[in-house]
């Protein structure tokens, strides 16, 4: 049978405007927020004049119209190529920072697959790498503590859940990783006090006092630090905290899993 | 060298700066020869240029470069059964990338072999190049798909201990059927030829031929008739038994001979490599049970060729001592850490087990939230530590099903039916399960929420909640609509026993309808046309509503292999339920049921399947049972008999005088099934028809309603059906046709021959 | 078909470090480090700050019934004091009976990043899209 659109291929060709047209309506379109009509400017651009000089400023444009809107996919994409195709030129650093953010802005809670968080990390730390005195570092460096927080709250998440079910050994590996590998961050006063708790529990008293310590040592005023004390000086008999109600227990326990 | 400038020629559309960015030379700045080749190479991966020159004279660098015309559109025409997005994946083409003639060739290849492994091995494709000017092209792929490739025959050789038809059905290649357009298994290729050979060798290797080889597997394709002709030609060789089988353990602690119970093969059996796999694995989870973490299990068989035996020795030894150093677990976009860290029975630090971690894997596949899941070990930073990296891929647990059906009989629920829910298996990634359903049937509406928690306060116990409104219209003049909620929990004993402890509350209300109700809506008296039993009538009128409230316990022992199509395995369940805390209802009910099957002959696939029932219901408080509380038959009871259609009755006359029989069900029923199911005949297995010969009894009796009239035939009379059934795994859903025709049956028995059930849910 | 395993219910899990009695004998007070490691193999975790201790840790548990959480009955800590020249100066065994039980802190430090409202879930979940496209 014929073929089944019979359409005339030589005039199948997208009608190609010039590149300057097409790229300022980009802009246009941003600046009046229309972001998806924007992103499709670019993309025409890039599609009609491949490797011009507007298409190379369009690349970046789409990158963050794109991150603008949430597809962070397609901002992680645009951005990647732009990299690749043009590491010299000073937005080079500006589209590397918008594949960090792509990253950044996806990263789960912490009970769940870290992947953006390392991701995010890894794309943070190139900018900072590669263009050490672009005006991007300062941000980065703040996204990065963020991420590596991220990773240590997931060390302790899985820490605590070993802790629950009274896996020692595997509770103090992670409690111990993130006293050594994520010391920098909000995490490392509650696994010193875990890592009290741990110890305690296993009968170690003197690995029990060795953690307090250190943790007295280098947060004394830590909500932390007064509970391992409280703990070991009266040998774990006198009232943890505050009970909560009886009603909120039974709401977590309900959840399946006391501390998730 | 360094030079003060860099000139870029014969770029026409790509522009010089990102050329001269791309060479990764900067004027001002020294460069050897490699950084040269380095710049080469670099500008050719941008993929635009057919060719790249650079030489320097003077202090100016001159890049000149040829550019490949750009792909402006890729299309595809004449094509049907593949779609233009699944070919444009599949070639190198792509809008805005280079074009060259190279390319183009390979990409009609490749979709070729595409319609190749549908099975259209005679499609032509024909690619064509559109000039735009400024060099820019259309590529056209202009493709005749042909028809679909058919296999003529599949035929064997040096088979004689299996007909060639039992072969048949162990590989995967069929021959064209009538049906083939939808099972699709007459497609040949090289990798399914493969895999059939392997197949027919597993096949052999569990039947004793321990030295069974192909020695040729070909399709030969013939040009005009479009078709191959499959053809194998196998060397059976010698059939070996099991010669002695030993269990040898080096372990101390570990007595060899009391782990003999695990083996799945006797002495004197015919050889088989699965058996031996099953044995391995049973021995290996035994001896992990027993704790001995790092002990390793491993079949040694020597052949003995006079008298045709093979003798396997299990010897149990010390494994490596590893240990598991760090549990990763990736790709969990939705399920939390947690519910994928608490099937594993082993933590961070424990012996590294492989049983263990493949008990921890099917935990994880049968909870059905994943695509795949696979267990990989990386090198820890020790030698004897190993990180264990679980990666997971989700699936979409979330359903929205929509099913219909259509059964025969008269009872409420019978004719045309539709369902619909929403479903989630993985709600908020926690594992717990919610479902919302509503069924409508002819006379018939079913409303359930239903929500699942597998793992209450951390346990192994799996609680939830049910809350359903059912709605019937009975054709013989009433309705009756149930309320009601459960709160259960269920509590696994072992891999195959548990047990569930439920709380139920309902509220039943029976209200007249149509032909026992006058125009303005009250009953009348004794209408003849309304043909309802003075019980009846009775428990309409002043036992509704009614409430029930009842806690009751279910026992559960099922090892069935699969659910699906059960070929070996027992199913039991025991209820007991007590009504009677609060409200109306007051009375303890015991059911019980449990069927048995048993690959009866591997050869010819025949499963026979015992199953047998009971129940039993007495009330103990002052105001007796209801006629709705007693039990009534249905096909699952007794086949051959409408349902509600055996057991005590009251006559009553209907307009023209004969007499109508009101079942009014019993207070104790038992029954009983003898069935054998073999795949049809004469039909290629490929269709998935199996049929059944049954034989059926059944028992419904006792009747303890007063005051309104005799009750008759409420003595203890079994009745009794043979019948076939055809069951067809189709397509569309499993569908049953049940033929029954009853041989011993007693006074004022309703008959139903034919029994018809499909349901599909898509 | 052997239904003897489906019906024991009691299960008996050993975790950690697997002790056995004449390894023990090859690591008297005074061998160095390095015989330890290949005696006894790597350690299940070592003092965290202060000079070298080798704890190898091993906790048996007895789950009675499929339903409920194992429960700890043995656990030993065996722990290996080495001084300031690397010999093993002390050999300590800590039992169950050291241990101690107390409850532990519920409160935990709060950490960022999306969760899953119902809604999307089970827009997504129902759509059969993930919640986010795997990047092709």
């Amino acid at each position: 049978c014929a073929s089944d659109r019979d359409v005339d291929l030589a005039a199948y060709v997208e009608s190609v405007e010039p590149a300057d047209t097409l790229y300022n309506q980009g802009l246009a379109n941003l600046e009046a927020g229309r972001l998806s009509e924007a992103g499709k400017k670019f993309e025409a651009v890039d599609r009609q004049h491949p490797y011009s000089e507007q298409a190379r400023k369009a690349m970046v444009m789409n990158a963050f119209a794109q991150y603008r809107q949430g597809n962070y996919e397609e901002a992680v994409t645009a951005g990647q190529r732009y990299v690749s195709l043009y590491p010299t030129t000073d937005d080079a650093a500006y589209a590397q920072y918008i594949v960090g953010l792509s990253y950044f802005r996806q990263i789960r809670d912490v009970t769940r697959d870290q992947k953006e968080s390392r991701r995010a990390l890894e794309a943070m730390q190139e900018v900072i790498d590669r263009w050490p005195e672009s005006e991007y570092v300062e941000d980065a460096k703040a996204k990065i503590r963020f991420a590596r927080d991220q990773l240590a709250g997931k060390e302790m998440q899985i820490g605590r859940y070993y802790l629950e079910r009274r896996e020692y050994i595997a509770a103090v590996k992670r409690f111990r990783n993130v006293v050594e590998v994520y010391s920098d961050t909000r995490h490392v006063e509650e696994s010193l006090a875990r890592l009290t708790e741990t110890y305690y529990a296993m009968g170690l008293a003197s690995e029990a006092q060795t953690a307090a310590a250190v943790l007295g040592h280098n947060y004394p005023e830590s909500q932390w630090y007064k509970d391992s004390y409280a703990l070991l000086q009266s040998g774990g008999l006198s009232p943890r905290e505050n009970q909560e109600s009886w009603l909120s227990r039974a709401g977590s326990l309900l959840g399946g899993n006391a501390r998730s | 060298a360094v030079v003060s400038s860099i000139e870029v020629r014969g770029n026409r559309r790509v522009d010089a700066e990102t050329i001269r960015n791309n060479t990764g030379i900067r004027p001002g700045q020294n460069f050897s020869n490699a950084d040269v080749d380095e710049a080469v190479k670099r500008l050719f991966s941008m993929g635009m240029f057919s060719d790249v020159r650079i030489n320097q004279s003077g202090s100016t660098l001159i890049v000149s470069v040829d550019e490949n015309a750009i792909v402006n559109q890729v299309l595809f025409q004449g094509n049907r059964r593949l779609k233009d997005a699944d070919l444009g994946r599949q070639i190198q083409l792509r809008p805005r990338g280079a074009y060259s003639s190279a390319m183009m060739e390979a990409d009609a290849e490749t979709i070729r072999q595409a319609y190749g492994r549908t099975g259209r091995e005679d499609a032509t494709v024909s690619p064509e190049v559109v000039d735009l000017g400024q060099g820019r092209v259309n590529v056209v792929f202009n493709i005749q798909e042909g028809d679909r490739t058919k296999i003529a025959s599949v035929s064997f050789e040096g088979n004689n201990t299996f007909s060639d038809g039992r072969l048949r059905e162990v590989i995967s290649l069929k021959q064209s059927n009538v049906m083939s357009w939808l099972t699709r298994n007459d497609i040949y290729d090289e990798d399914r030829l493969r895999a059939d050979e392997e197949a027919l060798r597993r096949f052999y290797y569990n039947r004793g031929f321990a030295d069974f080889r192909v020695i040729s597997a070909f399709g030969e394709f013939d040009e005009a008739a479009n078709s191959y002709r499959v053809s194998f030609t196998v060397d059976e060789g010698q059939r070996y038994r099991f010669g002695s089988i030993e269990v040898e353990s080096t372990v101390e602690g570990l007595d060899g001979q009391a782990l003999r119970n695990q083996l799945e093969s006797r002495s004197g059996d015919y050889y088989s490599a699965k058996a031996v796999e099953d044995s391995l694995v049973g021995l290996s989870e035994r001896v992990a049970d027993l704790g001995y973490a790092f002990a390793q299990v491993t079949p040694r068989g020597d052949r003995n060729f006079e008298n045709q035996t093979i003798s396997v020795v299990y010897t149990i030894d010390q494994g490596p001592r590893a240990y598991i150093e760090r549990i990763e677990i990736r790709g969990n976009q939705r399920t939390r850490d947690y519910v994928i860290r608490r099937e594993f029975d082993f933590s961070e630090g424990d012996a590294f087990n492989q049983v263990l971690i493949q008990r921890a894997k099917r935990r994880l596949e049968r909870l059905d939230f994943f695509e795949t899941v696979n267990i990989a070990t990386a090198p820890g930073s020790e030698p004897d530590r190993v990180i264990l990296v679980v990666d997971v891929i989700e699936k979409s647990t979330g359903e929205l099903s929509v099913g219909g059906g259509y059964t025969t009989g008269n009872s409420a629920t019978s004719g045309f039916s539709v369902e619909g829910s929403i479903a989630e298996r993985n709600f908020l990634g926690r594992g717990q399960s919610i479902r919302l359903s509503m069924a409508g049937g002819r006379n018939s509406r079913d409303y359930t929420v239903s929500f699942t928690e597998p793992y209450f306060l951390g346990r192994r116990i799996s609680a939830g909640f049910d809350i359903y409104r059912q709605t019937r219209e009975y054709n013989q003049g009433y309705d009756s609509e149930l309320t009601g909620g459960t709160v259960r929990f269920g509590l696994p004993i072992t891999q195959a026993l548990s047990t569930q402890f439920a709380y139920n509350l309902t509220q039943e209300k029976y209200v007249y309808s149509g032909v026992c109700l006058d125009d303005n809506g009250n009953p009348i008296p004794n209408d003849p046309r309304c043909t309802l039993s003075d019980y009846l009538k009775d428990a309409i009128e002043n036992q509704s509503p009614w409430t029930k409230s009842s806690v009751s316990g279910t026992l559960l022992f099922n090892t069935i292999d699969d659910m699906r199509n059960p070929r070996e395995g027992l199913y039991l369940n025991g209820t007991v339920e007590v009504a009677g805390l609060g409200g109306d209802a007051q009375w303890t009910k015991l059911t019980a049921r449990g069927s048995y099957y048993h690959l009866l002959s591997e050869e010819l696939d025949l499963v026979g399947l015992l199953s047998a029932g009971a129940g039993h219901i007495a009330s103990y408080g002052n105001d007796g049972l209801r006629v709705f509380d007693h039990f009534q038959n249905n096909d699952r009871m007794i086949r051959g008999f409408k349902s509600n259609g055996i057991g005590p009755y009251q006559t009553t006359l209907d307009s023209n005088g004969n007499t109508v029989y009101n079942h009014l069900g019993g207070t104790t029923y038992f029954n009983a099934s003898a069935e054998v199911q073999f795949p049809m005949p004469f039909i290629p297995t490929g269709i998935g028809l199996r049929a059944a010969a049954f034989a059926d009894a059944a028992t419904l009796y006792g009747n303890k309603l007063t005051g309104q009239g005799a009750v008759l035939g409420s003595e203890m009379e079994w009745r009794a059906s043979v019948g076939a059934s055809l069951i067809w795994a189709s397509p569309f859903g499993p569908l049953r046709v049940d033929y029954a025709v009853p041989v011993m049956k007693e006074e004022g028995d309703q008959i139903q021959n034919f029994s018809f059930g499909i349901s599909t849910r898509f | 078909c052997n239904t003897e395993g489906a019906l024991t219910a009691r299960e008996t899990l050993t975790h950690g470090y697997v002790v056995d009695e004449e390894t023990l004998e090859m690591v008297p007070v005074g061998s160095s480090r390095e015989q330890v490691l290949l005696a006894l193999g790597t350690p299940s975790t070592t003092a965290t700050f202060d000079n070298e201790v080798l704890y190898y840790i091993s906790q048996t548990r007895v789950r009675p019934v499929a339903f409920m959480n194992p429960r700890v009955t043995d656990q030993r800590v065996l722990a290996v004091y080495l001084g300031e020249d690397g010999r093993v100066s002390n050999l300590a065994h800590y039992g169950l009976q050291d241990g101690k039980v107390f409850d532990f802190i519920t409160r935990t430090t709060p950490t960022g990043g999306r969760d899953q409202s119902f809604v999307s879930q089970m827009l997504t979940g129902v759509a059969g899209r993930p919640s986010s496209f795997p990047v092709r």
